[in-house]
């Protein structure tokens, strides 16, 4: 007796799921594959979600229960050296209010959970603690199904989804989309502490319900191109620092060392001071970009989420590129079955309704992004400390006139990075994202 | 031949942790689990119907969630889950567990004669191994606790042959059913679920059962009926530590002072000797 | 504190204090308290009336209610506090085998004796059981006011129904206020039994008794959780109070003699028992000398010093000071050393005079097993270990580079003693 749905979804994180919404809310027999042992327990992600992204799939979600952690009314960017650094924030009451949960944190372990279990009130199977080993070709050579670890566990499926993220081994086995290059990779590790609310709450100058998102550039990713982030949960700070895994292991440094200093950067230990560190872990994020993005379809399957490479690196977007992109794969994968056709062609909507999508969209626009950070190395050494040296040297009341300082400033500036080199960076961060 | 299940799920209590500062349970991803002995209760039933024609139940006093263990019976071979679940329940200590579960497997046994009762020897929450001796008592099965291991089922003659661990050894025991056993970790290693049975248990619907269903007088039920109350709760007290030296700053400095404070009026004396407890129990042996 | 749409101060759950154990729900009169699938309590803040009984009964102080805004709501009373009555029985059951009373029924002797004079009652021994002559002929040394045995045939060897119907036939005759057993298989099994046959109120595993002064309850503390929370439960309505304590728990008394009353009680076995037969024994050999519990020296190894390599340094050190070697859990999981060698929740509670931990990290599971341990050395290459909180005297360092030094250094001042 072999197992069979319509549609099997492999993965149970943002994108596997949501695509398991939209197709058991048409009363399409689907089935998700999970390997953790419950939705979630191998999801990582800094924990920000958009409300606008998760309503296109439960619409009434804040109503559902949706675990929520904070509200964010407030984003900060900090351009950070060793010793400080610039700060910028924005903060506006139309976010707590008109609106509410446009950027929200959320824990996932318990979102990932509440995600799957809307999945399953809708109909879809969520079967966990079950490995994808391989997928099983029909004797045309098309995918018509998934063989997992299990006893008696190949399941057929008309149509699959592969959403089992960027560390795949089930990618890695059968070859549908290559393995990423260590440059397209990014580590990241993150770390939870836990404060009590009101702490929370008072150290960001927040209400309860709401807080505060910092995403931090500069010298703290000890210059590997990478980026630092902080985000306030209902009783813990999410930590989150990473970079490129080419430069991890060219710098031969070890990821929990980096967000120790991270931890003692003097604007980071003041806001986690006390705090009591909960839980560690590491993750993968796709940050190859527009020109990396795999071929995402072909006879019988779709792919979508991190396991495509769908990765915004400068708006640290995954969580909402995976939800869109399952949401639109499921679409796909309806329209395919009202045709009852799931060659290639047929499924290739998926990528125009991709490319109409801010999905592929963003990626198109800042598809030279990634190679600026490449190229231009200083943003993450040089720079930030001379840019420090100079606004430590502005600020300090000391006697000097303010145009020696400017011309000290700058002369320090240039000796670092040459003038030349400094007008292409600016112009090359311009075309990067224009 | 029917076989019941009677299981428990636990907060994974390897993962609970306590925050020493503010005297609470640290609760963030903790998992809830079949308790381990429960899954292996389970698995030595799905084997018996291996080989003999069988009708497993499982049953499980518990808030809605602990659905998910019922689904997870299911998915190894059980034939039926039932949930007993009902606000009276709540806050039941052994006695009033012993006595709800005992209502339900009477239920139970009205639909199919129940010959044969598989307990976990002990929950690993509450380490307390008295829900299987309370249900054999109330429903005068024959009891026996810590099994090891199944030597022979004889439906055909309703006997049992077990084997059970005592303090000196195992005793093998022939036991007319209906009897109870509750069962140690190493009787038997839990399978895992194959796809189609984990698929179809996710399909079933778990029949929850109320104090109704069972027929329960609401007065041996749940905080009612349970003698027992937790009046407190805390930490275990500690004990105030000493000084520890560092051997890279001098190994044998650090040996030495170590050796003073632990033997400093214990080598006093001869040798260690014998333990206290000996002599004592050679007193008590009487002449 | 937030207000329900009826303007009614709401009890609220602090969710992180939350233990689960529902007393909160089975006591709310209106039933507005339920078990979120985050596996704590929540409030209905619609339907609480604010009668604030959750806040009451909660044991963790997990509930956040204003007392001040409290709306009173009718509750039966309670019986008083029962006053101790002098002349009342305090009883311990007997392990034997006829010849010899387990250790633990010795312990629990010392600690009845106690609990005893603190209300003023007799301290009895139950001891049912077949041929027990050997047992009762030093009765006078035992600390018990009474001595009661059942003999009978059938109790020759131990049965749960046989043994649990006579004790229950004992303890209806003599009605004592508490009853004591110990936490071995068997009065786990045992007790089980009883407290169903008496309907009464059990506590297993207890780590701590006392009597509380007011109300002259027995106060029955035991490790729940795993070991991470002790727990303080008492039984106020139903008698006898029952408890279960694990060996080595208490000390071993020293009695001085006192007069015994031996009572004899007559007893038949019930026409329906269920006896099981005993076709065959298996005698365990892997035991044979190694019950931890007995030695007056553990060198206790860790997860840090899980290797096989490490034995002969560890049997050294043992022998040097007539002890032996012991494990935590890691290392029997590993399959390196045997499961009777676990000290731990899991394993083996210990109370030798010297512990010496070997790479022992000490979570809590293992430190609370020894806490009975009259002095501690830990040896641990992360000085952050938890067992150095616990242990009288600590080395950082390597344990391959601590023992030989450690073995050298007792040599020598066990020489120069004996010089």
């Amino acid at each position: 007796m072999t197992e069979s749905c319509e549609v099997a979804i492999v993965g149970a994180g943002p994108a596997g799921i949501s695509a398991a919404c939209i197709l058991a809310d048409q009363g399409v027999e689907t089935v998700v594959l999970e390997r953790g042992e419950f939705p979630g327990s191998k999801n990582i992600s800094g924990g920000v979600l958009y409300g606008h992204d998760l309503a296109g799939i439960i619409p009434d979600f804040a109503r559902q229960d949706c675990p929520i952690e904070r509200n964010i009314v407030e984003s900060r960017v900090w351009y950070a050296s060793d010793e400080g650094g610039f700060s910028l924030a924005y903060r506006d009451a139309i976010f707590k209010e008109e609106r509410r949960l446009n950027v929200f944190t959320v824990g996932r372990a318990r979102f990932d959970r509440w995600f799957a279990r809307q999945a399953e009130k809708k109909g879809a199977l969520v079967v966990c603690g079950t490995l994808a080993t391989d997928l099983l070709r029909n004797k045309a050579g098309r995918l018509g199904g998934v063989r997992t670890d299990r006893e008696l566990g190949d399941l057929k499926a008309r149509v699959i989804l592969l959403a089992d993220g960027i560390n795949s081994p089930l990618a890695a086995k059968t070859g549908f989309r290559p393995d990423p290059a260590p440059e397209h990779v990014a580590l990241a590790v993150k770390e939870i502490i836990e404060l009590p609310e009101e702490i929370i709450s008072e150290r960001f100058n927040v209400s309860d319900e709401d807080g505060v998102s910092i995403e931090i550039l500069g010298s703290v990713t000890r210059g590997m191109n990478g980026v630092g982030a902080l985000y306030t949960n209902k009783k813990s700070l999410s930590l989150v620092i990473g970079g490129n895994l080419r430069d991890f292991a060219e710098l031969k440094l070890k990821p929990y060392e980096l967000i120790e200093e991270f931890k003692a950067h003097p604007m980071v230990a003041s806001l986690i001071k006390d705090g009591v560190p909960r839980e560690y872990m590491a993750h993968w994020l796709p940050e190859g970009g527009y020109e990396h993005v795999p071929r995402l379809f072909g006879d019988g399957y779709l792919i979508a989420g991190d396991s495509g490479m769908l990765f915004n690196a400068l708006h640290r977007e995954g969580s909402n590129m995976a939800m869109v992109s399952g949401k639109l794969a499921a679409e796909t994968i309806l329209q395919a079955l009202k045709k009852d056709d799931f060659s290639e062609e047929s499924l290739s909507i998926y990528q125009e309704k991709l490319k109409e999508s801010f999905v592929l969209k963003d990626l198109k626009k800042y598809r030279r992004f990634p190679g600026f950070l490449r190229k231009h190395r200083e943003i993450f050494t040089d720079l930030p400390l001379s840019l420090s040296m100079a606004a430590r040297d502005m600020l300090t009341v000391d006697g000097v006139d303010k145009k020696t300082k400017q011309s000290r400033s700058w002369k320090m500036i240039k000796s670092k990075t040459p003038l030349l080199r400094l007008a292409r960076l600016l112009f090359n961060a311009w075309r990067s994202v224009k | 031949m029917h076989i019941v299940c009677c299981l428990k799920q636990v907060p994974d209590t390897a993962d609970v942790k306590i925050d020493s500062q503010t005297n609470t349970l640290i609760r963030e991803g903790v998992e809830s689990i079949m308790n381990p002995y429960d899954l292996v209760a389970v698995e030595t039933a799905v084997r018996l119907k291996e080989k003999h024609e069988c009708l497993i139940s499982a049953v499980c006093m518990g808030p809605a969630q602990a659905e998910s263990i019922l689904r997870q019976a299911l998915s190894l071979g059980v034939d039926k889950g039932i949930l007993l679940s009902d606000r009276a329940f709540a806050g039941a200590d052994t006695l009033a567990t012993s006595y709800t579960l005992a209502q339900a497997v009477s239920m139970l046994d009205r639909q199919h004669q129940v010959d044969l009762i598989i307990c976990g020897k002990q929950a690993i929450d509450g380490d307390t191994a008295q829900t299987g001796p309370g249900l054999a008592t109330r429903l005068g099965f024959a009891l026996l606790t810590y099994i090891t291991g199944l030597e022979s089922f004889k439906p055909s003659q309703r006997k049992i042959i077990v084997r059970r661990k005592v303090e000196e050894g195992q005793e093998v025991l022939e036991v007319n059913l209906p009897a109870l056993i509750t069962v140690e970790l190493d009787l038997a290693r839990p399978r895992r679920a194959s796809l189609p049975g984990l698929m179809k248990s996710l399909r079933r619907k778990i029949e929850v059962w109320d104090k109704n269903a069972i027929e329960a007088d609401a007065e041996q039920l749940g905080i009612k009926g349970s003698p027992t109350w937790v009046r407190r709760i805390g930490v275990p007290s500690p004990r105030a530590g000493g000084p520890t030296f560092n051997a890279a700053e001098g190994l044998q400095d650090a040996v030495d002072r170590s050796l003073d404070i632990l033997f400093q009026d214990f080598f006093t004396a001869d040798e260690p000797g014998v333990a206290e407890g000996e002599e004592h129990g050679k007193k008590f042996q009487g002449n | 504190m937030a207000k329900n749409s009826k303007g009614i101060e709401t009890a609220e759950i602090i969710a992180d204090k939350c233990i689960a154990c529902q007393i909160c729900i089975a006591e709310c009169p209106v039933g507005a308290i339920e078990l979120s699938p985050e596996g704590t309590a929540r409030v209905l803040p619609e339907v609480c009336i604010g009668c604030g009984e959750c806040a009451e009964v909660c044991p963790v102080e997990a509930v956040a209610f204003d007392k001040a805004g409290r709306k009173k709501f009718k509750k039966a009373e309670k019986p008083g506090p029962r006053i101790p009555v002098p002349g009342r029985v305090v009883a311990v059951y007997i392990e034997h085998n006829g010849q010899k009373a387990a250790d633990v029924s010795w312990e629990l002797l010392g600690k009845g004796r106690e609990l005893a004079d603190k209300l003023q009652a007799r301290l009895a021994a139950l001891v049912p059981g077949s041929e027990i002559n050997g047992l009762y002929s030093r009765v006078q040394n035992i600390g018990c006011d009474e001595f009661h045995v059942l003999e009978h045939k059938s109790l020759y060897r131990y049965v749960s129904s046989l043994y649990g119907h006579a004790l229950s036939a004992m303890v209806r005759r003599v009605e004592p206020e508490i009853l004591l057993l110990g936490a071995t298989s068997q009065g786990r099994d045992l007790a089980g039994v009883v407290a169903t046959h008496l309907k009464t109120g059990l506590t297993a595993d207890c780590t701590g008794l006392d009597i509380e002064e007011d109300s002259g309850l027995m106060l029955m503390t035991r490790p729940t959780f795993g070991g991470n929370i002790m727990a303080t439960i008492f039984c106020e309505n139903h008698r006898p109070q029952m408890a279960t304590v694990r060996p080595k728990v208490f000390p071993m008394p020293v009695f001085s003699e006192r007069e015994c009353k031996v009572i004899r009680h007559d007893w038949s076995p019930p026409d329906d028992a269920r006896i099981p037969e005993l076709i065959d024994f298996i005698e365990d050999t892997t035991r044979a000398g190694v019950d931890i519990t007995q030695y007056p020296v553990l060198i206790v190894a860790g997860k840090g010093a899980c290797s096989p390599d490490s034995f002969p340094m560890l049997e050294e050190l043992a022998g040097l000071l007539g002890g032996t070697v012991a494990c935590s859990r890691p290392v029997v999981e590993a399959g390196i050393m045997p499961y009777e060698r676990q000290v731990g929740q899991t394993g083996k509670t210990v109370a030798p005079r010297l512990y010496i931990g070997v790479g022992v990290s000490g979570a809590v599971q293992h430190r609370v097993a020894i806490q009975g341990a009259e002095r501690i050395l830990a040896v641990n290459t992360d000085p952050n270990a938890p067992i150095f909180q616990v242990a009288d005297a600590g080395i950082v360092g390597d344990y391959t580079q601590v023992l030989p030094e450690l073995i050298s250094r007792i040599k020598e001042r066990k020489k120069s003693r004996h010089d």
